[in-house]
């Protein structure tokens, strides 16, 4: 019998379980990973320059709450063009690449299902390690606009495995060895306005912004720091221009996978 | 289970297309015939082996064989399904083991990486335990709870073992193996051939492997193809292949010395005083030793002049003998020396 992309799921789902039940360590650090990082940019903040502008011009009443929530989103983003893009690099190093592509299943099929556990799996860990904070500045209103963050991270979750398809087809196809992602993530950081507002950057890349669907996540995060109640209409437009981007990317990558398909099968993966 | 074949390769075809740089930007292509028509067919039941020194393509034809790689020409059937036009009814059919060393996860154990690749095929709950615990304890991972281990943790025995109990987990029809017992110990590569075996013996798969080492070709399979430089220069049962040499008289002859360059120009020494162009040189315990194919009648002659030429270059030789045949003859015989980096047995 052939293998669904539901086989595939499960078992890199179960992969990633096992392997932080076996490096427990790894796993606790991901939850201290937002704070280190406001810490870092708080502290940086007040020695060279001025929180309560910093503030204004992002556009945040609690700098402390928005910076918190807009490091799980990056953290999410990061985690998940690692977890597509990085699968096919990730996985020749170890010499499991060709074993993985003995699946008896479509590569392009195979791809998408496999870095869905990790896309699923980063955002949900950013989040709870973040709760703790929101409770305590927003309680029971911070929660909620977590969960709200959630949701809108899971919907721009689906764009950015179309997007990492792409680049992971790239990636076997030019057999590079050194790490293209590591240079694709911080792009996309600055891309979608995480540490200061995209209005800063120069007309070109701006508009670049507006495809890549973080940006709207980190839109999301910021509102919910900004107001007391969500935004609900907002919210919703949101989500609608996500799961568009979602359709064209996945469209997208299934089509250029499969095309590139044979060009990759031509030179071998590993 | 089908019959016919098991596998079947036509004609197979393939270059690699490499770029030499030259100056900063400017690159030269350079193209490798890796393979130059292969062919060749495996049955049920059989050990099949492609036998082949390093860079014969072997690896190349595996990869073919298991839709890995895609052919530049012919074509290749597996459990009657071709590669190219319906690769995942052949991944069905097939369990491959590819590199020993590596191709699991460092940080899951033996157990958790089975259930992986089990999964991976869809199989799950009961299922996915019972044929864990089957194969583990085919391949003999079920001692001193070595499954639960983590791979990191494991000897290169172990490795090849836990290879072999992923190619089973899904009970295939038809094994593919390259170098399953490279860089093993004795024992442990025993183990593996036995199992093989068994596997073709017993339960009638198909078990394709490759290798470099006579000694393991003539053993366990039940017919050989010795491909050399992209070509198979010759195949049939290890008898037949012998009778292909049957004019011939291997000559051993056993030496010591300073080797100062290579071993290439003892060989073209030992060339111009035998006149046989079927010589192959390898390090032995305590020195080296030639084995030179002769036409018989003439291996006195031989043997003769070729210890002249070796001790007038200083060499001390300890042992010159008619030895009997062996597959390793054949080989010398139809790859004309081609192959010189090949290690004939480890
Ligand atoms: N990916 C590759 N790119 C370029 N050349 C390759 C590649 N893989 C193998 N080759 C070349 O093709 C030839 C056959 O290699 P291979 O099939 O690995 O031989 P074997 O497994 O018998 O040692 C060798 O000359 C090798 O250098
Ligand atoms: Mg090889």
């Amino acid at each position: 019998m052939p293998s669904s992309m539901i086989d595939v799921f499960r078992a890199q789902l179960h992969s990633s379980i096992y392997w932080y039940k076996n490096n427990k360590w790894m796993f606790f650090s991901m939850f201290l990973w937002p704070y280190l990082l406001v810490g870092v940019m708080l502290g940086l903040g007040a020695l060279v320059g001025n929180v309560s502008l910093f503030s204004k011009r992002v556009g945040v009443v609690d700098p402390a709450f928005y910076l918190l929530s807009a490091s799980a989103v990056a953290m999410s983003s990061v985690g998940i063009v690692d977890a597509v893009a990085g699968f096919a690099l990730y996985n020749r190093w170890l010499g499991t690449l060709n074993y993985i592509f003995l699946t008896p299943i479509r590569e392009a099929k195979l791809m998408i299902a496999a870095g869905i556990p990790d896309s699923i799996i980063t955002p949900l860990i950013s989040v709870v390690a973040v709760a703790p904070a929101a409770f305590y500045f927003e309680s029971i209103v911070g929660g909620l606009k977590l969960v709200i963050i959630l949701l809108i991270m899971y919907m721009g979750m689906i764009p950015l495995v179309g997007l990492s398809v792409l680049a992971a087809t790239a990636l076997l196809f030019v057999r590079e060895e050194s790490n293209i992602i590591s240079s694709i993530t911080p792009f996309i950081l600055l891309l979608s306005g995480v540490f200061y507002p995209v209005s800063v950057l120069p007309r070109a890349l701006q508009v670049l912004s507006a495809y890549v669907p973080s940006k709207y996540v980190v839109d999301a995060a910021k509102l919910a720091a900004k107001y007391t109640s969500m935004p609900w209409g907002w919210v919703v437009l949101t989500l609608g221009i996500l799961a568009g981007l979602g359709a064209i990317y996945n469209g997208v990558a299934s089509y250029v996978v499969t095309k590139a398909e044979v060009a990759v099968k031509r030179k071998g993966v590993e | 289970m089908s019959s016919g074949n098991a596998i079947l390769a036509e004609g197979l075809l393939k270059d690699y297309v490499t770029y030499i740089r030259k100056g900063f930007l400017r690159k030269r292509k350079r193209i490798i015939h890796a393979l130059r028509g292969v062919s060749f067919r495996v049955r049920w039941s059989e050990v099949f082996g492609l036998l082949g020194p390093n860079g014969a393509g072997k690896t190349t034809t595996v990869k073919i064989i298991t839709t890995l790689l895609l052919p530049d020409g012919g074509r290749a059937l597996v459990n009657g399904f071709d590669v190219v036009k319906n690769p995942i009814k052949v991944r069905e059919s097939i369990g491959v083991v590819l590199n020993v060393e590596r191709g699991f996860f460092w940080k899951l154990t033996g157990r958790e990486n089975l259930k992986y690749f089990g999964m991976l095929r869809g199989l799950k709950g009961k299922d996915l335990e019972e044929a864990i615990d089957r194969v583990v304890k085919l391949v003999g991972l079920d001692e001193l709870r070595s499954i639960d281990k983590l791979y990191e943790e494991y000897s290169l025995g172990m490795k090849a073992r836990l290879a072999l109990a992923r190619a089973l987990l899904h009970d295939p029809p038809i094994l593919i193996l390259d170098e399953p017992t490279l860089g093993l110990d004795p024992p442990a590569a025993r183990g593996i051939r036995e199992l093989l075996v068994r596997l073709a013996k017993r339960e009638g798969k198909a078990v394709m492997i490759t290798t470099h080492n006579m000694f393991e070709a003539e053993i366990i399979c039940d017919y050989v193809a010795i491909i050399s430089s992209g070509k198979i220069s010759a195949q049939g049962t290890v008898h037949e292949l012998k009778r292909l040499v049957a004019d011939k008289i291997p000559v051993s002859i056993k030496f010591s010395g300073k080797i100062a360059s290579d071993l290439n120009a003892v060989s073209k020494l030992l060339f111009e005083s035998t006149l046989s162009p079927h010589i192959r040189i390898k390090e032995v315990r305590d020195g080296f030793e030639a084995r030179i194919l002769v036409d018989a009648g003439n291996e006195e002659k031989a043997i003769a002049s070729s210890i002249n030429a070796l001790v007038s270059k200083g060499f001390n030789v300890r042992r010159a003998e008619v030895v009997e045949p062996s597959l390793e003859d054949v080989f010398i015989a139809v790859t004309k020396g081609d192959g010189e980096n090949a290690v004939i047995n480890d």
